[in-house]
């Protein structure tokens, strides 16, 4: 078997130990069906092994480290989509997939599956740390410092099972980037890691702590600049541990880190830091250019080689070409190598679901990256889908290709980039329906010419405050709160998860569901009225401030 | 623990739970056992609902359901729950067609 491009290729141990796991898994499973295990007691196995109890069904969430799979891996997913779901998989913002239709008794045999493809569904769940994320463009961009898919297998390996951080106050989520320009909303982050080169050209790291979003929303402070790679690992330990012994756990509400850094202040939390590290053993924890280049050597780099004129090629496609010149400009980014492109696969329809693809579009999508992408695939925090490496003379027929299972939206980063949670329709702790407002927003602006006329506009949609939609983010934000058995939805704009990261500033009282989407219309009208030549929504918003688009979003109401 | 549901004036209360094999919502019935469609649940009375609902989470693990709880309904045919939520695992989620639970009798 050849080793797959873009993700650490697992061995024996890896595997052995998946499969242990899985029998262990099993075993509890059986104890459950058998009533020797209590609802009570099983809730937190179940958890740590990804599924969850939702409104109609289990829900399997499995693990995609930093958003990467390879052709065979999403072909699985298809397959178990098709077989022990409703032929659905659902991309989440966290880079994993959720099967919303899943059966208790089938997911030890789910796992078996998903470990025959070196996948799995562990800290997917629970109060641990999670899938840590990364840029979606990694290893590819043109823009990019430092390749963060090496460090984001180290801190994987640190993180899975580490005895310590089993039973966190809470769960706990760390992205890292490697790009100036921030893809992974690094401020939104219990952790937020940013590489770069050093002095010395090895790593060096930018860390901030205390950010998210949910109940209270908070922007990540810097606790330190400059640490070396080979103190990484000693570093996000002693954060770790600092946090696990001061955060709070008589309250959920108040148990994450930035509850923590918030109630001492940064300073006072970098030196309880400080003084931890003071007391660690550091040679236990420091990380070996030894060890890095072990890991590095696990990744398989893809062979960019490209014929002299396909940037000609291209060029020349997009003359020709209306349709196919609108979905470069909207779904590409420019890629390290000049004879190949990375391209962004929209997995939001016009009045489709966020996120969602059938069972034929994940296989097909596997076909497309096999044949175009050296079959690697990514998965956005934005729920949707990279092929990093095309080579430019071959996107068009790519774009083809996508358009024959209606993947061909031009709409990445435009009002129809849709960021939703699964809401009320599926989830347990939601208080209104997500998906609908999506769709419904989804189908008003459903006019691919009208999205670039209105250019960069991100709408995050949650269901409740927990906030999976990333609500407080999104230039336009919805919130949908329950009100005496009703959906209303709150607005907020402003937000911003890049460089700069801002939260949204709520834009006045909670609307009716079926007021909403009139609402943002008249919002979006008062933009495009208002702006200056070549502004964003964002850039008018901060030259005008809210008071038009308030009065513009309410004068119905 | 959970409050009680609050009922106005003609609603009634059923029971409702997951089913542990499968996850899928079910109500219950009058004989004591689940089942897939709201209109087979039994009608109740707050006076009596808590008994009723006593008896049925001690019979959760032999009947093999979980997470048993009380909500409030429209006494129509079939009943209707009054919250969005409790519609929704009655009925199924509203995104898909396919996917919409039956209901009837």
């Amino acid at each position: 078997m050849s080793v797959p491009v873009g993700h650490y290729q697992y061995d024996r141990i890896d595997r052995d130990f998946l499969r242990a796991r899985i029998a262990e898994f099993e075993g509890q499973v059986k104890r459950r069906l058998d009533g020797t295990l209590s609802e009570d007691e099983f809730k937190p196995l179940r958890l740590m092994n990804g599924l969850y109890l939702q409104l109609h069904a289990y829900m399997l969430r499995v693990a995609i480290p930093y958003g990467i799979l390879d052709s065979r891996q999403l072909r699985k997913l298809g397959e178990i989509a098709q077989r022990y779901d409703r032929d659905y998989g659902h991309f989440t913002t966290r880079q994993n997939i959720q099967f919303n239709w899943i059966r208790l008794e089938d997911t030890p045999d789910i796992l078996r599956e998903l470990a025959e493809v070196d996948m799995h569904a562990i800290q997917t769940s629970g109060n641990c740390i999670r899938n840590v994320t990364s840029d979606e463009y990694a290893g590819a961009a043109a823009d990019e410092l430092v390749d963060p898919r090496v460090h984001a297998e180290v801190l994987r390996q640190w993180s899975t099972l580490h005895p310590e951080f089993t039973f966190l106050p809470r769960k706990f989520k760390i992205a890292i980037s490697g790009s100036p320009n921030d893809r992974v909303a690094a401020r939104f982050h219990d952790i937020g890691i940013l590489a770069r080169p050093g002095e010395d050209g090895a790593p060096v790291f930018r860390i901030f702590v205390g950010g998210g979003l949910g109940r209270t929303p908070v922007i990540g402070e810097e606790l330190f600049d400059g640490v070396r790679e080979e103190h990484l690992l000693a570093t996000l330990e002693a954060i770790l541990r600092v946090y696990n012994a001061h955060g709070r756990r008589d309250n959920i509400y108040k148990a994450r880190i930035k509850i923590l850094v918030q109630a001492i202040g940064v300073e006072a939390y970098r030196e309880a830091v400080e003084a931890e590290l003071g007391q660690m053993e550091l040679d236990r924890y420091r990380l070996t250019p030894e060890a890095v280049a072990a890991i590095r050597a696990r990744f398989a780099v893809p062979l960019l080689e490209a014929p002299d004129d396909a940037d000609a090629v291209l060029t020349q496609q997009r003359r020709d070409d209306p349709l196919f010149e609108r979905w470069v400009r909207s779904n590409t980014h420019v890629h390290r190598d000049p004879g190949h492109i990375i391209a962004t696969i929209s997995l939001k329809p016009a009045g489709g679901i966020p996120g969602d693809a059938t069972s034929a579009q994940i296989g097909r999508l596997a076909d497309l990256a096999d044949a175009y992408s050296f079959g690697e695939i990514r998965i956005t925090h934005l729920q949707n889908v990279v092929l990093g490496h095309v080579r430019k003379d071959r996107l068009r027929d790519l774009w083809l290709g996508l358009s024959e299972v209606g993947l061909a939206e031009a709409n990445i980063g435009l009002i129809g980039d849709i960021v939703a949670c699964p809401g009320l329709d599926y989830c347990a702790l939601a208080n209104a329906r997500s998906i609908p407002i999506a769709q419904k927003l989804g189908a008003r602006f459903a006019d691919t010419a009208l999205q670039a006329e209105i250019g960069a506009l991100r709408i995050n949609i949650s269901g409740c405050i927990n906030a999976c939609g990333h609500h407080h983010a999104g230039n336009i934000g919805l919130l949908g709160v329950d009100k005496r058995g009703e959906e209303f939805f709150q607005l907020t704009v402003g937000g911003r998860a890049e460089n700069g990261a801002a939260l949204g500033t709520i834009l006045g009282a909670a609307l009716p569901e079926d007021e909403t989407v009139d609402a943002i219309a008249r919002l979006v009208d008062c933009y495009l009225g208002l702006r200056e030549s070549g502004e964003t929504f964002l850039e008018t918003l901060t030259r005008l401030g809210h008071e038009p688009f308030r009065e513009a979003a309410y004068e119905a109401v | 623990m959970k409050r009680p549901v609050r009922l106005e004036l003609g609603q009634k209360l059923v029971l409702t739970a997951n089913r542990l094999l499968d996850g899928r919502t079910v109500w219950w019935r009058e004989d004591g056992t689940w089942d897939l469609r709201i209109g087979q649940a039994v009608l109740l009375d707050a006076d009596v609902a808590e008994t009723a609902l006593s008896r049925a989470v001690e019979e959760a693990q032999r009947e093999g359901v979980v997470g048993v709880y009380d909500t409030a309904v429209l006494p129509v045919v079939p009943p209707e729950p009054v919250t969005v939520r409790e519609k929704i695992r009655a009925h199924g989620p509203t995104v898909h067609p396919e996917f919409a639970v039956e209901t009837a009798q």
